[in-house]
């Protein structure tokens, strides 16, 4: 399976004020993995996923997307 | 450049390891500088202080150290570890080729097989972090 994610991340990164660095350090893992799954390049693991949607108040759903997700 | 000291430790020391084997390699062929065995002991000067504080820096910072160990970071050496197997693997069969066929002294052949085996997987770490894979 090659499916590439569509990446919200960055929106709702923006949206509760934070920067790469920040929620980077809130979710344990490095600027560049948060930069390089903002820009599609790096898919993170469910665990991750879930973090992220945690820290940022939001649901996985909200955060990545299926390129045919009819949501 | 990362600010995480683990992260630019492994940086430094992944730099110097692949510096030392290529500056190494350079000077065998062109017949230049100290002996095979000097090399040896730089590389591995190298490689032991690496190790050294990296063993300290991952208590000191462990925040940092989980930060430059998250998954993408361990993919990224995980791959590096698999590019170097092949990488030894390969150049195995061309160095078995040459001893065989009489064209290198099979102990010179398994001298070589070192660098690759140590630089080889920083320097596909390295390749890593210039295209945005790692930190």
């Amino acid at each position: 399976m090659n499916t590439k994610l569509i990446v919200h991340l960055r929106a709702h990164r923006k949206r509760a004020r934070l920067t790469q660095a920040e929620l980077a350090s809130a979710v344990g893992v490095s600027r560049k993995t948060i930069n390089t799954i903002e820009n599609g390049v790096f898919t993170p693991s469910t665990i991750l996923a879930l973090t992220l949607a945690e820290e940022l108040e939001c649901s996985v759903h909200d955060l990545f997307e299926l390129p045919n997700d009819p949501d | 450049m990362s600010v995480n000291p683990v992260s630019r430790a492994r940086l430094f020391g992944s730099a110097a390891i692949v510096i030392a084997t290529s500056a190494a390699i350079i000077a065998a062929f062109l017949s230049v500088g100290p002996s095979g065995l000097i090399w040896a002991a730089i590389i591995g000067s190298i490689a032991i202080g690496y190790a050294i504080l990296s063993f300290i820096l991952h208590p000191r910072y462990p925040d940092a150290a989980d930060a430059a160990w998250d998954e993408q970071n361990s993919q990224a050496h995980r791959d590096s570890i698999v590019f170097g197997y092949w990488a030894v693997l390969a150049m195995f069969l061309v160095f078995l080729t040459l001893s065989l066929t009489s064209r290198i002294d099979p102990a010179v052949a398994f001298y070589w097989l070192g660098p690759v085996l140590g630089a080889v997987p920083p320097a596909h770490y390295l390749f890593s972090i210039a295209r945005g894979r790692a930190e």
